[in-house]
């Protein structure tokens, strides 16, 4: 099944990008890479597509507080707030955030989870049961009350969140990779090699690693969805970074704004569609990739 | 009893889990840079009255004792006075918990009937359009983020609707003769329907998908065609028999999904004003309360540890391959 | 002659795989006399099993019976409505399966199912059912006591008694047995067949035992059919079979069987090439 690792391969890039084993015929898989790609794109250009700055307070022709405007008032796509702030422009540069959220909390999720999973799956004995054991202390964490009361703690910042986030959720990645690393040091070949003098590190890097390597994109990807959304959680309570515009930064603020008793859904509905989308988006590629990986479980 | 000896060695490691918790509970608490009483310090006390104060609530020994003294009385249920209740950290989260509970409870069990029903019921019409169909909406749900679904029916139902009230458990200046009293009242389902609904809104994926899943592979099975065979009808083969192997992992879930619940309270509590442990937990945090904090966070990490158990025990409870072996 | 209990003429089944159809079953006939154990034997892949499942007509979901007839009891089982296919089911054509491992549900113990068929299925009462429960475990020889256990529990060869309890259950008139002892080992599997063979003698039914093992046929079969490649290649009492055999894979399948003499009787002679499939995209 993942024999990726036996073919030649011609190029570095080339092969680390086939053993990665996107789900490239999967419709909703590809939705959701589309989804991704709309949405870095987005990031990126921020200055260019957004008409203000996210936090700009604006002024009416009459040089009145722009507040509270309704969509498509005085040329305002979604409106503004009641600190007369362009709702548009907010949207898309709370991509920037979450996009900065999900890459990095992903990213290290699956780097501390594949390295302790592949460490513990690999020597076993007592650095596997050790390891073990604080995978099951991590389980015991709650994790939103641990984000919250480190965010709170630390000073408020993007950063502390993705490392209370990478501090919990290695836990998931790691005990599935050790499980996986298990049934590969079965296989004839991880013994053949050792028999033919390879080192426990070229045996990982080059019979092991390239074999987990779409569980870690898998656990990836499901870790961007949960990032955005603790991050949003969190900014929602207040503990989140106020130098960033966040999408859940955009809710407490509409929260607090009474915008629900004003019945301004434009300001509270967009953000947090643009969170579903996302983090759907992930979804729908880690179901394309489970459909490829764990066959049977398909529909 | 093998399956004694597994349940014991099961709890050991869960007490070895929650002592882990509770000393980085500990540490987290402590190492905190700063006074953790500056909060609460008046600046026109005196040394001696910040001292005495510091004193009083155990802060001016060395950590170690400070870490003896807390393991010690946590095992007498002691968890600390609070700052700013001055008041015992204990008695608050105790009258806290049932409100918390009854929340999670309500809405997971909302969440469990549709999502086992729903499940059955998209296995059974495999590969139709009514499945290609949910498949998404379901994922959609989960993507959602809980207190932004909750803002949403806030605003139609309560503020627009006006049918539901806003927040809180009771209308303001009512008075029950007893807790019994408040729950069994109408006016607490009114304030329970919308924060529960929108827990179990997001709840209701986890079952759907996992039964429907084990449907889908419990259908394979021999017995289920047998079944067939012997001329069951169609409602036996499909709930008496598939239906009834494939809830065996749903029901264990669902002792994990109050954890999970239990921490995704935390924001849905604070945007509909509920008094459960998750909203105390937020503004004990954001008022430097740590030892409420600090309750409050145990608390909840040990209903976590304790499911998790619980849903193990209660996989070997349901499973007669493992209850009879 | 009276006519038999069965008679299957020119039965096709087809599988639709991808885009295509490949017949498992192309054309198979074959009767089952009242009173008698007909082997249905051929290799795996052969169709068999199919025509095992056709007869209950409970088969796979990309599977259809596109063809033929199959008379039982005055009635064609091919063209019978749904409703009436149903109520035929276990009483009057029961199944025991291949492994009784998995074809007994896990979650419940071995008189609820046996109560199941015969409560929803015979229409019996409470305690009318508990005494035929402990009347058919004392006729497949199990110890009432163990009524109440789980599927689990029973070993190998008492699970394959426990399904042939509850095949005969409601008094059949045909009784499928699908490979029901492959997976033993050979002694418990002589048990099993001799206990069918009495059942059958003693009840007056009759049996269709699939088996791709032609020493099993020779112990215990009346009649012979012999499958390849969806087909049926020959029938005939066990005798004539063994002894005349005319298509070359009965030879084949006869010279496989150890002789009893004990002298080994020289090299296997497989057929050439693989079976031909009926395959049409």
């Amino acid at each position: 099944m993942l024999d990726a690792a036996v073919e030649r391969k011609p190029s570095l890039i080339g092969r680390l990008f086939r053993s990665l084993r996107l789900p490239l015929n999967e419709p909703f898989a590809v939705l959701g890479l589309l989804i991704y790609a709309l949405f870095v794109l987005t990031a990126i250009f921020a200055d260019q597509i957004a008409p203000y700055e996210p936090t700009e307070i604006l002024f009416t022709p009459d040089y009145n507080l722009a507040a509270d405007l309704r969509p498509g008032e005085d040329g305002y796509i979604l409106g503004t707030t009641s600190l007369g702030r362009d709702i548009f422009s907010q949207i898309v540069h709370g991509s920037r955030s979450a996009l900065l959220i999900g890459i990095t909390a992903a990213f290290m999720v699956a780097l501390i989870g594949s390295i302790v999973g592949l460490v513990s799956g690999y020597f076993r004995g007592w650095v596997d049961v050790i390891l073990m054991r604080l995978a099951d202390i991590a389980f015991g964490i709650p994790f939103l009350p641990f984000v919250i009361v480190l965010a709170a703690f630390l000073e408020p910042s993007i950063w502390n969140v993705v490392i209370a986030m990478a501090l919990v959720l290695w836990r998931d990645t790691a005990r599935v990779i050790r499980s996986q690393v298990l049934t590969l040091r079965s296989r004839g070949y991880v013994d053949a090699a050792r028999v033919a003098g390879s080192s426990d590190l070229k045996i990982i890097l080059r019979h092991i690693a390239p074999n987990i390597l779409p569980l870690s994109f898998l656990y990836g990807s499901i870790a961007i969805g949960w990032a955005i959304l603790t991050e949003a959680s969190i900014s929602f309570l207040g503990f989140g970074d106020p130098q960033s515009i966040s999408w859940g930064y955009m809710l407490q603020d509409a929260f607090a704004s009474q915008a629900l008793a004003k019945q301004a859904y434009y300001w509270f509905v967009p953000p947090g569609f643009c969170i579903i989308l996302v983090v759907s988006a992930g979804f729908f590629i880690t179901r394309g990739y489970e459909n490829i990986l764990f066959p049977k479980l398909g529909r | 009893m093998p399956h004694l000896k597994a349940a014991l060695s099961r709890t050991l490691q869960l007490l070895l889990v929650l002592w882990a918790v509770v000393t980085i509970l500990f540490l987290m608490f402590r190492l905190m840079p700063g006074n953790p009483m500056a909060a609460y310090i008046d600046p026109t006390f005196t040394i001696e009255q910040q001292q005495a104060l510091m004193a009083q609530f155990g802060l001016d020994k060395p950590l170690w004792e400070q870490y003896l003294i807390y393991v010690g009385n946590l095992l007498q249920g002691e968890l600390g006075q609070s700052f700013r209740y001055r008041e015992p950290v204990a008695d608050r989260i105790l009258a806290l918990l049932p409100n918390t509970l009854i929340l999670t409870f309500t809405s997971l069990i909302i969440a469990y009937v549709f999502g086992i029903l729903a499940g059955a019921y998209l296995a059974w019409k495999r590969g139709g359009v009514v499945e290609h169909a949910a498949i998404p909406l379901v994922l959609t749900t989960r993507a959602m983020p809980e207190f932004w679904l909750g803002m949403v029916l806030l605003a139609v139902f309560s503020f627009n609707l006006g049918w539901f009230p806003a927040g809180g458990t009771r209308p303001a200046g009512a008075n029950y003769d007893s807790l019994w009293a408040l729950y069994t009242s109408r006016d607490f389902l009114t304030y329970l329907a919308l924060p529960a609904l929108t827990l179990a809104i997001y709840s209701q994926g986890l079952p759907l998908l996992l039964m429907r899943s084990n449907m889908l592979d419990v259908m394979k099975e021999d017995f289920v065609t047998m079944a067939r065979i012997k001329g069951l009808s169609n409602w036996t083969v499909v709930v008496r028999h598939a239906a009834r192997n494939a809830l065996l992992p749903v029901m264990t879930s669902f002792a994990i999904a109050v954890g999970y619940q239990l921490q995704g309270n935390v924001v849905v509590e604070s945007v509909f004003s509920w008094p459960g442990l998750g909203r105390e937990l937020v503004n004990a945090v954001s008022a430097s309360d740590y030892p409420l904090a600090q309750g409050a966070f145990l608390m909840i990490a040990v209903v976590v540890i304790v499911m998790n158990l619980i849903a193990d025990l209660l996989y070997a409870f349901l499973d007669p391959r493992i209850s009879h072996a | 002659m009276t006519e038999p209990l069965l008679s299957v003429r020119d039965l096709k089944v087809s599988y639709t795989v991808g885009f295509g159809k490949i017949d498992a079953v192309d054309g198979a006939s074959f009767d089952v006399p009242r009173g008698s154990i007909v082997g249905l034997v051929g290799e795996s892949g052969c169709g068999k099993t199919t025509v095992a499942k056709a007869l209950t007509r409970v088969i796979a979901d990309n599977a259809a019976i596109t063809g033929g007839r199959m008379m039982f009891g005055g009635r064609d089982l091919v063209t019978l409505p749904e409703r009436e296919m149903n109520a035929l089911r276990w009483r009057d054509i029961a199944f025991v399966p291949q492994s009784a491992m998995n074809s007994l549900d896990p979650v419940y113990t071995v008189e609820y199912q046996l109560n199941e068929v015969l409560r929803r299925r015979g229409g019996l009462g409470r305690r009318d059912a508990r005494r035929r429960c402990e009347e058919l475990f004392e006729l497949v020889g199990i110890d009432r006591g163990r009524l109440s256990d789980y599927p689990h529990q029973f070993s190998g060869g008492m699970r394959q008694r426990v399904a042939i309890a509850l095949a005969l259950a409601l008094n059949p008139k045909l009784v499928i047995a699908d490979e029901p002892v492959t997976a033993l080992d050979v002694i418990v599997q002589r048990q099993i067949l001799d206990q069918l063979r009495e059942l059958q003698v003693a009840l007056g039914i009759s049996v269709i035992l699939v088996t791709h093992d032609i020493s099993v046929v020779a112990y215990i079969c009346d009649r012979t059919v012999v499958m390849y490649a969806g087909k049926v290649v020959e029938s005939g009492t066990m005798q004539a079979t063994l002894t005349e055999p005319s298509h070359p894979y009965t030879m084949g399948l006869r010279n496989a069987f150890p002789d009893l003499q004990g002298a080994a009787s020289g090299v296997l002679t497989p057929i050439e090439g693989a079976p031909p499939v009926g395959r049409h995209d």
